[in-house]
């Protein structure tokens, strides 16, 4: 073996010294014979005959050099070198099988490796961290459900555990407003609690992180620091050096810049690309009255990730941490109801892998991802079958240069190794221009896919596991497309071949099962696909047939950002109330009010409502509005009154509730007028709010559900807790620009200094809002015209392969006296076979599949009659199609010139 | 010449490598100091076809059994010497042995009466 070895890196180290090997070849021979003559004439040998001896005894010194370069040759890249320009050539001598085989193949491939780059960007990516194997994911079970957000108490209580984590960490995202010279700016940035840089072991690039000193209620004696992100250091301070010890205005507050994170370092959550990293322990005084940290176990807003000790295992980890939950409860908790209630539902801590991060964009589109790979790998299956039949018809046609190649003392080997590296190439080739236009289409699709989950930055750029995924499918794809035509073109049958003559009728009859039966499977494939793109449009429809419950065309959501502009709650209304005046003026605008949360932003807030002291509460949605919001809305507005401007708090707090709300709390009487009670906690478990009207029902956090129950409050009565920050809404005809440009203005004329308002139409919210959705049912439709177009393709090379190797029989039967519409008969019914067998298949297997589909689909069965007959038409008359134009074409012989072409 | 030809190929297979082995035994040679010393010293029996020669010396150089280097001759040309390797000193061994046994053999045979 060694010496088997020994001679192949000989030769491979002579493949790179080729020329200087024969040269030296060259001048041993030539040594050799200048002894020789050198012999000769010492032995005597007149100097005219020493050239003739010479020649004599060496014989053809041309050839024996040749002998010694096949020995230095390595057989198998020689032969593959000469199979694959022989392939190449033969390729390029029939452009259109060539450019449907590449096409398919690119397809196939570039969507698998752009939905797989999407599906490693997302769910498969390590962080580039340091040992990102030993980082893990920290969530709380609590009654069979697995939640991943933290209060702050629980988190520091983790925080000082140090057996099972060697660091506990813990972060929250979050837009910061950085003062610039043009007034606010809204910056992402991450709450970081003092181990987080600790624990992901990343060096920064110019000064220090944030360490546990830094996360302490009013900082260390300097104040507090922050860390920013390269990006930042170029954007805001344009690389300035000196940076470190800079300050920066953040929420109101002075920090000082105490580091610089290089580029790749992005926090522990894939999709954010946070600029600031401010200590946790700022949070309550950047926050004021708001702030999460202080709502104790009421907020639930951190992530907590944690970094192995060096030789736990997850598992104990894990165990560690849920055996710790109690004490740390009893530590940390000091509501006795609360935690009475916790313990009851199984509250308990525990430990999963990090090493990828922690996202939560990931969790919402998982599911889809999988289904949309499963599409994928059903696309790139159906085009190997297409090319694998496809390449048998032709192989069939090769038949008789494969039988004269055999009989000539070609071995099977080397013909199926012929046939192979056919296969390899056009795999290689088509899977290169997958590749090439996976990026363009994997950033495409990513921005589609997550347009609705805000400022997500998602990787998808080519990686290890991307190209060696790549490589798995061209490799597969090789061995699916070559090796069955390799196998059967070099069969023994072969020799039959080239004793019996060309168009041998029954062998080619024997030929045909297999490709027939590859062809129902891929029939049977491609209405699977097609069903299933058949149920996602249409529940997309459906959805959005839905209805909202109000009207979202012409109506754009304006967001000010007034919650550090140190307005109070009047000073804010006033605010609210010029802009609205500004705004209703632009031409164009209907009407213009405020609300709190913009339905189908991925925002809740709901409390418990009870129509009665005495009665159990129930849970309402709540929104805060301004006047006219129904009106600008175009929710209709059933009974009683809308809000004005003049309903403040010290008119007594006012509720507008919607049809369910309504029909929730009071099911007999009349609504309006009457009191209904909100518990908000042991402190106030009873506040009043009398109902002054009730609205039409529209939908709320997602279009998915059924509408809420739903209570509107009166933006005018919120106390300081709330937000102070709304959206203004504004219906109009005219121009949207104008509105944001309007908008703009008044914010830096009436509360200078706050961010620059931003503008989204509710149109693109809604859309947003069905990103999942939008993108299952827009890439399955494209998936299912591919699927059609590739059996269409399939189908009709096949059959006009098949019909060109009978014409002479055909011929016959015309000379015989069938007429023309037999012969169509004649050759569709090939097709007609495959095509009926193949959809009785794919019936059945969709009807299987689309089970998997269900929890996907909207207002619709996975066994949709119409979506269901549709596919299986749409898929009768592709088939149609592709057998008709072989068989008008077998119609069209002459019969005469058929059967003497034979 | 006068003398019989032995055309190496109608030799025992192998046994060319095996006299091409021996010859270097003593220490490196170019190919042509091969052939010399093959036939020198078989009397002039043995005469080593070039065309037999050289791929023999290159297969056994690709096993390893021989290493190359250029040097120069005894009349200060450049020539490609040839020396033994471990391995070919080992596989020299085997094939005297096997040698002496198959002559022995053969011997025997032909003295049958």
């Amino acid at each position: 073996m060694s010496r088997k070895l020994h001679e192949f890196w000989l030769q491979v180290k002579g493949l790179f010294r080729r020329r200087q090997m024969h040269r030296e070849m060259a001048d041993e021979l030539e040594f050799h014979l200048e002894q020789l003559r050198a012999k000769l004439l010492g032995e005597g040998v007149a100097e005219e005959d020493v050239e003739a001896e010479v020649r004599r005894r060496f014989g053809n010194a041309g050839r024996w050099q040749e002998r010694l370069r096949e020995l230095w040759q390595v057989r198998w890249v020689e032969n593959f070198a000469r199979d694959m320009s022989f392939a190449a050539r033969l390729l390029r001598k029939s452009p259109g099988f060539t450019a449907v085989a590449l096409l398919t193949l690119m397809l196939g491939v570039g969507a698998n490796t752009t939905v797989f780059s999407i599906i490693d960007g997302l769910l498969l990516r390590p962080l580039a961290v340091p040992h990102s194997d030993q980082l893990a994911v920290l969530g709380i079970q609590r009654g069979g459900h697995l939640g991943h957000s933290f209060p702050e108490p629980l988190f520091r209580g983790l925080e000082g555990r140090h057996e099972a984590l060697a660091t506990v960490f813990a972060s929250s995202d979050t837009t910061l407003q950085v003062r610039g010279r043009d007034g606010n700016e809204n910056v992402a940035g991450d709450y970081v609690s003092g181990g987080f840089f600790p624990g992901l072991e990343t060096a920064p690039l110019l000064g220090r992180t944030l360490t546990a000193a830094d996360d302490r209620r009013g900082g260390n004696p300097a104040g507090f620091g922050v860390v920013i992100s390269e990006h930042f250091w170029e954007s805001w301070f344009n690389r300035a050096p000196d940076v470190v010890g800079r300050k920066l205005t953040i929420d109101n507050i002075v920090f000082t810049v105490v580091g610089v994170m290089p580029k790749r370092f992005i926090g522990a959550d894939p999709l954010a690309r946070p600029d600031l990293y401010v200590p946790l322990a700022a949070e309550p005084i950047m926050n004021g009255a708001r702030n999460m940290t202080d709502a104790g176990v009421d907020d639930w807003w951190l992530t907590v990730m944690g970094r192995l000790q060096p030789g736990v295992t997850l598992a104990q980890a894990d165990a560690e941490e849920a055996s710790a939950t109690s004490a740390v409860l009893h530590e940390r908790v000091t509501d006795a109801g609360w935690l009475d209630r916790q313990l009851k539902s199984h509250f308990q801590f525990r430990v999963e892998s990090g090493s990828v991060g922690f996202s939560w964009v990931r969790q919402e589109f998982r599911q889809p991802l999988v289904a949309v790979f499963a599409m994928c790998g059903g696309i790139l299956l159906l085009a190997c079958l297409n090319l694998t039949s496809l390449l048998m018809a032709r192989g069939a046609a090769r038949e008789r240069e494969l039988a004269t190649r055999l009989a000539m003392g070609a071995t099977r080997r080397r013909l199926t190794q012929q046939l192979l590296t056919e296969s390899l190439l056009i795999a290689v080739t088509g899977t290169t221009l997958g590749l090439a236009i996976a990026p363009l289409v994997s950033r495409a699709l990513g921005a589609l896919l997550l347009s609705g989950a805000g400022d997500a930055h998602l990787d998808t750029s080519l990686d290890i596991r991307v190209f060696g995924f790549a490589a798995l499918a061209a490799l597969l794809a090789t061995l699916t497309i070559g090796l069955v035509p390799a196998l059967r073109a070099s069969s023994s049958e072969l020799n039959e071949q080239i004793k019996s003559g060309q168009h041998t009728i029954q062998a080619q009859e024997r030929n045909l099962w297999l490709p027939r039966v590859l062809l129902s499977f891929e029939v049977a494939l491609a209405l699977v696909l097609v069903v299933g793109a058949g149920l996602l449009a249409s529940s997309l429809v459906r959805l959005y047939r839905s209805g909202e419950g109000f009207d979202p065309r012409g109506v754009e959501n304006v967001a000010f950002s007034i919650d550090k502009s140190g307005l109070d709650h009047d000073g804010a209304m006033t605010f609210y109330r010029d802009v609205g005046e500004g705004l209703s003026h632009l031409p164009g605008v209907r009407s213009v009010s405020f609300t709190l949360i913009v339905p189908f932003n991925q925002r809740v807030w709901d409390e418990d409502f009870a129509a009665a002291r005495t009665q159990p509460a129930h849970d309402i949605d709540l929104n805060a509005v301004g006047p006219d919001y129904f009106q600008a809305m175009r929710i209709p507005m059933l009974e009683g009154r809308d809000f004005r401007w003049n309903d403040t708090k010290d008119t007594g707090l006012k509720i507008i509730l919607n049809q369910t709300a309504a029909k929730l709390l009071f099911p007999q009487e009349d609504p309006l007028g009457q009191m209904v009670y909100k518990s908000d906690g042991p402190i106030a478990p009873h506040v009043p709010y009398e109902v002054i009207g009730v609205v039409g029902d529209a939908k709320y956090e997602n279009l998915r559900e059924p509408v809420p129950a739903t209570g509107y409050a009166a933006m005018m009565q919120q106390d300081d807790r709330r937000s102070p920050s709304y959206f203004a809404v504004v219906r109009t005809d005219g121009d949207a620009g104008s509105v944001a440009t309007a908008a703009r203005t008044l914010a830096q004329r009436l509360a200078p200094g706050i961010p620059a308002p931003t503008m989204t139409s509710m149109m693109t919210t809604v859309d947003d809002s069905l990103s999942a959705e939008r993108m299952m049912a827009l890439l399955s439709v494209f998936f299912a015209a591919c699927a059609l177009l590739v059996t269409a393709i399939g189908l009709y090379g096949t059959l006009a392969y098949a019909t060109a190797r009978r014409t002479s029989e055909i011929g016959i039967r015309m000379a015989l006296g069938a007429r023309r519409a037999q012969v169509v008969t004649l050759v569709c019914s090939q097709n007609a076979l495959v095509a009926v067998a193949g959809t009785m298949a794919g019936l059945i297997a969709a009807l299987l599949a689309s089970k998997a589909l269900a929890s996907f689909l909207y207002g619709t069965t996975a066994r949709d009659p119409w979506v269901l007959t549709g596919s299986v038409t749409a898929l009768a008359l592709i088939a149609s199609a592709a057998s008709l134009l072989p068989a008008l074409r077998a119609a069209r012989i002459d019969p005469m010139a058929a059967i003497r072409c034979e | 010449m006068g003398q019989p030809k032995v055309d190496t190929g109608e030799l025992i297979q192998g046994t060319l490598e095996m006299l091409v082995l021996k010859a270097l035994l003593r220490g490196p040679l170019h190919g042509y100091g091969v052939a010399e010393w093959i036939e020198h010293t078989s009397l002039q029996v043995l005469k080593v076809e070039e065309g037999a020669l050289y791929p023999a010396l290159h297969r056994l150089e690709l096993r390893g059994l021989l290493e190359a280097e250029w040097g120069a001759s005894e009349n200060n040309r450049r020539a490609k010497f040839y020396r033994l390797t471990a391995e070919g000193r080992k596989r020299l061994d085997a094939e005297t042995q096997r040698w002496a046994r198959l002559a022995a053999a053969v011997a025997f045979v032909m003295q049958a009466s």
